[in-house]
């Protein structure tokens, strides 16, 4: 059965953000909550969370227009809203009650067949079903999304004793497929798994920390980074999600979890945290936790607890010599010796473990639990491909030397060499039995670290590679430092365009990395900038003009699927496919001008040609002068979009462009798009467009003057937007001249040229560099 | 014979003319330092050196220093010098006045520094450390130490050194050994023995002020632990009277290459009450603060023997007569012509004389430069020339000091046999030379700083003073019908140094061993290139008043011309060759395992 409407109760937190998820994937949603007493409108509750919602960072929604999609009521006047809804989200408060009160309404008008699902992170599915009908039974099921709903990309689904097939199937497809989540199946245990391990864990460096060896700076230091863990670390974490909700959800675990548990001995709660939540210190939604920004000097100042008295004092910035020692090699973190390396040993040894002796209670395979905590905690590694990382047999050797017991599973990796292994250019885990299982993708994944695994690059150098992904596509793959374009990756381009001709039907542009690429490598433009390589400037420049142009204009389809940023040259790269199959979540723009540039690569180039000859819903006016404005704006403003599908709005994707909501899916929906497109492909032919030229600059640039009175642009913010006026508009033509895309690349490299000599430009190159923000010189 | 004339007629050249100097005037503090004040001190400096340190210098050589019981003399008639040299306020010409400086730039300290050492490197060097100290202790000491001390540093009535290097490191300080720990009255005890310190112990001043690198007992490891002591030899007592003799002593000297007349001493420290400057383990930040300054002194140094070995060579090769001029012929009448006629003759000194004239340019812009970094009203200002003064300071110090061996060499072979014995003093500006080549961090390690910090110091800010000048002076320049045939090499070898620092910076990112294979490769180039710009600046002013008659002043702007050309034809070229060495990169030294040698 396919689900389509979707409805969901409680409009808290994760109700209204799971209701706008549903939203962002193009289904229309109904989103209950209760009457409140004395409420001004009885659908308040729900009202009051899609206005929050369309306020608060991040965004929950990927489009403003989005909520529009979302239908508020209430549980008293609107339940049979229900009655036409495929799959209905329980998302109200932990307690049982409560939640089978619910139940009964639900069953009292949903339609047969649908799915009921809740949203709970601490009852076990018998416990929700305890009393329930058989009936109800078979339809239920527990879907535990990680909050924000829309950014996190773990869902823990738990099926009851009689929950039916497709069911679980159903919702399953939808949340991968439709809402781009990684589906793990868990089994009906307290926690399931990713808090299970995680408040373990969190529970292990609290008691480890207050035991005085080390500061909270160091404990974050320690847990962070070198172990591929986010370097909010764990009081920094803690801060984050909110110190009140730690007692609630250890509590939760300590009541439920077997008398024998490891969590049990670990479990308590510190004087100092008790009063902090007592003092409404409860982290960044409060006045502040573990971290404070103190700013009674007018300048904030990052303060940080001193566990044993709770005064703050200044954060030092410090890392611990381990740390530094370790890069990202925990082994060397765990090895050195120093106070924060043994604290990390402490913490991460007992959580490994503990995650270990889980298995198979909590999951089938070691592979579900890593899952789950990369998933859920944001974790590089999971816990047994940690183990792999630090060497299985090494962490075993070391819990012998200890004393300690060592887990029966780890023995066996230790023994084997590994959790994980590559047969044959396959990916394989060990199973508790001891043999080794491969990995098998779901049809329609295809990961392009499955191909790196089993295959050889076609090309490669420093900064990208091309590989052979299967059918006659190729891919080329950014991997240079935060996947920016240099000379290295321009040159691999201009290789791939000659291999691929040859040998292939189409190029997917395609990387794994957070972002799909952050643009131009700043700091190498910079420092030609400061060496005054005025010459080598303009030939990176047009190096980079010609490896785009050859991507346009090759004889075979080039499909960009971007992931995250896709900045400046980023951006520009998409500009030339013939088609882009982007992640729902990418960002994209071009935002030159933050660094004192504009477009160069052919940014301004492609937006002009595409919006005059009408191939973009975001840019396409009526006559050149409105598409140059809009254009003015957009380049001119450095606006970068919230999600692909803003990118629509505003020019950067083509209504021939296409959406994929799970980025596991891209790479295959994408090659299945150059497929489509090698059909009988003929590439574009050059295009000549007529511009305004001058008198068109002077009228962008009076709109400009007037913010700058008004102090919303800079002397300098003019200097750049002149620039890109004279590059929008045509520089020296006049509507009667033809202009072409050659004519247009020329003006670019001018504009650019003259900008890198600009000292102001420099300051603000510099600026981003070191402090990551745009200077506003 | 060591001959020296200061060169006044270039000195002038590049302050007034290609520099401008008389800009400092307008520098809050610098109102004193006109043109005129600037000639009227040069004058006087000039007398000083030629008449009263110039003669010393052999006497300095042959008789060295002398050690017994701890107690160290200086060569016959130092004393007497160096009571002449603080009398006649040339310790503190830039000095702060608030402590009886007389406030004037640094650069005109600069000039006087060439003069000093261009006569007398050996004596030289005690009033250059004095300053150094009494630097380092306005920067970063408190205002007691400042009271009781920047006085009579100042004054010359105690000189100042630096203790860094013990037996068993010098350039990798984080090994340093030597221990300081709390005692009364917020004084430390410092134990442990230096050695290589220059001025330790000597009979020039009343008191000798020791700034001692140690670590104190909770400093973490490497460099990130050492602090800084200020130790007197004698104790100061709280009136501001010389106490009792603090712990102190000289073990011994050295017996060394060259630079005789200064003592290279064995300190010892017994428990020696000493005064933190700057925070504690902070310590080498405050050194390296004093090393800007201090570098670039010893750079001059290069330039100052340079000039001295340039100077003696001409009146060498003007007087000694030897074979025929292939010029001339047989029909000049002599039965031999004076040995300036032959080109090798000629190519040699012409080196000398454009290394010369061309560094002092680039020392002097730096100098200038330095005062701006420190009186300029304008923040952004000051920050532009104080990059500039880092990013030259490495060249300065390594190129310059080799270039000075260079020319010192030079005027050996100039002089055949005759530079190889003693009596003409040649061989001692060798060996004299030499040193500057090693201290103050050796020309190794002034390369390393130069591709490993200055290069990529703010995504290479730093270069950006250089480069973006001098590519402005070529592109403004180029069809320039006066400039135009110096204008040419010089912008083939800048687009050629823009490559290499490229190349430098990528490669260095992932393999910090192909930049450091190259630096000194590198440093040279710069150098190179660097000093082109120098003569184009140069040339650019003589090129307007170089024509007309061929004598008087005129003469001096031809020559400058000319020794232009020389510069851009005979020694930029070598520019091209360090190029290709550095485009390939580490490999052909890197093939050999440490077993193969």
């Amino acid at each position: 059965m396919a689900i389509n409407k979707v409805a969901v109760i409680g409009a808290g937190l994760m109700g209204s953000g799971i209701a706008a998820h549903v939203a962002n994937a193009g289904h229309d949603v109904v989103l209950l909550d209760i009457v409140p007493d004395g409420a001004k409108k009885r659908s308040e509750l729900a009202m009051n969370a899609v206005e929050r919602m369309l306020k608060t960072e991040p965004a929950a929604f990927m489009e403003k227009r989005t909520a529009k999609r979302i239908t508020c009521g209430n549980i008293e006047d609107d339940l049979k809203l229900l009655a036409d809804a495929d799959w209905i989200v329980e998302a109200v408060i932990e307690k049982r009650d409560i939640k089978q009160a619910i139940y009964r309404l639900i069953d009292g008008v949903r339609k047969d067949g649908s799915i009921v699902s809740s949203n709970t992170s601490t009852t076990p599915c018998r416990d929700l079903m305890d009393g329930m009908d058989e009936s109800f039974q078979r339809d239920f099921l527990i879907t535990h999304f990680f909050n924000p709903p829309r950014y996190m990309r773990l869902l823990e689904i738990v099926a009851g004793g009689n929950t039916r097939a497709d069911a679980i199937t159903a919702v399953s497809e939808f949340a991968d497929i439709k809402l781009g989540k990684g589906v793990v199946d868990c089994k009906d245990t307290p926690g399931f798994i990713a808090n299970r391990i995680g408040t373990f864990w969190i529970q292990a460096a609290v008691v480890e920390a207050f035991k005085g060896t080390v500061t909270v700076e160091q404990a974050d230091a320690a847990i962070g980074r070198a172990l591929g863990i986010p370097k909010t670390g764990i009081f920094g974490l803690m801060d984050l999600v909110g110190i009140d909700l730690m007692p609630l959800v250890s509590k939760s675990l300590y009541d439920t979890v077997p008398e024998n548990d490891a969590y049990r001995a670990l479990y308590g709660e510190p004087e100092l945290i008790v009063k902090m939540i007592a003092e409404g210190s409860i982290g960044r939604k409060g006045k502040g936790g573990f971290y404070r920004l103190n700013k009674d000097s007018g300048k904030p100042v990052k303060e940080v607890i001193d566990l044993a008295t709770g005064n703050y004092s200044k954060a030092l910035r410090l890392t611990p010599d381990s740390v530094r020692a370790a890069k990202s090699s925990p082994r060397k973190l765990f090895e050195h010796g120093d106070a924060a390396s043994a604290f990390a040993w402490q913490v991460m040894s007992s959580t490994l473990c503990y995650a270990a002796d889980l298995i198979p209670e909590i999951a089938d395979t070691v592979v579900a639990a890593d899952d789950a905590m990369k998933l859920g905690y944001a974790w590089k590694s999971g816990p047994f491909e940690m183990i792999d990382k630090i060497g299985a047999e090494w962490f075993a050797e070391r819990l012998k030397a200890e004393n300690r017991d060592v887990p029966a599973l780890v023995a066996l990796a230790a023994e084997k060499g590994g959790f994980y292994r590559t047969e044959q250019g396959r990916l394989q885990y060990l199973s508790t039995d001891g043999s080794y299982v491969t990995i098998e993708r779901p049809a329609g994944v295809l990961l392009l670290s499955d191909v790196k695994r089993a295959s050889k690059p076609i090309l490669r150098n420093g900064s990208a590679s091309l590989w052979d992904i299967g059918d006659g596509v190729a891919c080329l793959e950014f991997h240079s430092k935060m996947n920016a374009i240099d000379p290295e990756t321009l040159k691999l381009i201009g290789q791939s365009v000659a291999a691929v001709g040859k040998g292939y039907k189409a190029l997917v542009l395609h990387n794994e990395g957070s972002n799909y690429s952050v643009g131009v490598n700043l700091g190498l433009a910079l420092f030609a900038i400061n060496v005054g390589a005025w010459p080598m400037m303009e030939d990176m420049i047009k190096q980079g003009q010609d490896a785009f142009k050859a991507l346009k204009f090759a004889p075979f389809p080039v499909v960009g699927a971007p992931s995250g940023m896709a900045l400046g040259g980023g951006c520009e790269s998409l500009l030339h496919c013939d088609a882009v199959q982007a992640h729902a979540e990418s960002y994209i723009g071009l935002v030159e001008v933050g660094v004192g540039l504009i477009p160069g690569w052919g940014g301004c180039k492609e937006l002009l040609v595409r919006g005059l000859t009408g191939k973009s819903r975001g840019i396409l006016g009526g006559g050149a002068m409105p598409v140059i404005s809009k254009l003015f704006q957009t380049i001119g403003l450095a606006k970068v979009s919230r999600s692909a599908a803003q990118a629509f709005d505003m020019g950067y994707l083509r209504d021939s462009d296409r959406v994929t909501a799970n980025r596991d899916r891209l790479l295959a929906d994408a090659k299945a798009r150059a497929l489509e497109l090698a059909e009988g492909y003929h590439a574009p032919e050059p295009q000549e467009i007529k511009l305004p030229g001058k008198s068109a600059r002077v009228a962008l640039m009076m709109a400009v003057r007037g913010l700058a009175k008004t102090r919303k642009a800079t002397p300098h913010d003019l200097t750049v937007v002149d620039q890109l006026g004279i590059v929008l508009t045509g520089g020296k033509t006049d509507t009667t001249d033809a202009v072409s895309e050659d004519d247009l690349s020329a003006l670019e490299r001018q504009a650019l040229i003259t900008l890198s000599r600009d000292p102001l430009t420099m300051a603000r190159m510099e600026h981003m560099l070191e402090t990551g923000k745009p200077l506003r010189n | 014979m060591q001959t020296y004339k200061a060169p006044l007629r270039d000195m002038r050249f590049v302050l007034h003319e290609m520099l401008e100097a008389d800009q400092l005037s307008k520098l809050p503090g610098y109102e004193d330092a006109t043109a005129d004040t600037i000639d009227a001190i040069m004058e006087e400096g000039a007398k000083f050196c030629e008449d009263k340190l110039l003669p010393l210098n052999r006497i300095g050589d042959e008789e060295g220093c002398t050690y017994e019981n701890g107690v160290v003399r200086t060569p016959s008639g130092f004393k007497q010098a160096y009571d002449d040299f603080v009398g006649a306020g040339w310790q503190s010409i830039s000095s702060d006045p608030k402590y009886g400086g007389q406030g004037l730039p640094a650069l005109l300290n600069f000039v006087i520094e060439e003069m000093v050492c261009s006569t007398n490197l050996a004596f030289g060097v005690y009033p250059l450390l004095s300053r150094g100290a009494a630097a380092l202790i306005e920067t970063h000491a408190s205002d007691t130490l400042k009271d009781t001390y920047l006085p009579h540093l100042t004054d010359g009535s105690w000189s100042g050194t630096m203790c860094l290097t013990e037996s068993h490191c010098g350039t990798d300080l984080g090994l340093i050994r030597k221990k300081a720990v709390p005692g009364d009255n917020g004084a430390y005890r410092i134990s442990g023995s230096k050695m290589f310190i220059t001025g330790g112990e000597h009979d020039l001043a009343d008191n000798i002020i020791h700034l001692v690198l140690a670590k104190l007992p909770d400093a973490p490891d490497g460099v990130r632990g050492i602090s800084l002591f200020l130790v007197p030899k004698v104790n100061v007592k709280a009136d501001g009277e010389l106490g009792p003799r603090n712990g102190v002593s000289c073990g011994s000297i050295e017996k060394k290459m060259g630079i005789h007349g200064s003592a290279t001493c064995v300190l010892n420290f017994d428990d020696a009450e000493g005064y933190l400057i700057g925070e504690a383990h902070k310590g080498l930040r405050c050194m390296f603060t004093m090393m800007n300054g201090a570098r670039l002194g010893v750079g001059m140094q290069g330039l100052a023997l340079g000039e001295t070995a340039y100077q003696s060579a001409t009146a060498y090769a003007k007087e000694r007569r030897s074979g025929k001029s292939l010029a001339r012929g047989a029909d000049s009448g002599e039965k031999a012509d004076p040995i300036i006629v032959h080109p090798d003759v000629r190519n040699m000194l012409l080196t000398a004389r454009a290394y010369n004239e061309g560094t002092r340019a680039l020392a002097y812009w730096t100098a200038l430069k330095l005062d701006i970094s420190t009186k300029h009203p304008d923040a952004e200002v000051r920050r532009d020339a104080d990059e500039l003064v880092q990013l030259m300071t490495p060249i300065i110090k390594a190129f310059l000091t080799d270039r000075g061996f260079e020319a010192a060499n030079l005027a050996v072979q100039v002089h055949g046999g005759h530079g190889y014995i003693a009596e003409h003093g040649m061989e001692q500006l060798v060996r004299d030379a030499r040193i500057a080549q090693l201290y103050e961090g050796t020309n190794g390690i002034q390369a390393l700083d130069l591709v490993g910090r200055k290069l990529g110091m703010k995504t290479g800010r730093l270069l950006r003073h250089f480069f973006h000048p001098a590519t402005a002076f070529v592109e403004a320049h180029q069809e320039d019908e006066a400039l135009k045939d110096l204008v040419l090499p010089l912008a083939k070898a800048l687009g050629k140094l823009q490559q290499a620092t490229l190349v430098i910076a990528q490669k260095g990112l992932g393999d910090p061993e192909e930049a450091a294979a190259v630096a000194t490769d590198y440093l040279k180039m710069f150098g190179l290139v660097a000093i082109g710009y120098m003569w184009l600046l140069m040339a650019e002013k003589a090129a307007k008043k170089a024509n007309g008659n061929a004598d008087g002043d005129a003469r001096y702007y031809a020559n400058k011309m000319k020794t232009a050309r020389f510069y851009m034809y005979k020694l930029l070229p070598e520019s091209a060759s360090l190029f290709l060495r550095i485009m390939t990169g580490k490999t052909a030294m890197a093939q050999f395992d440490e077993d193969d040698f």
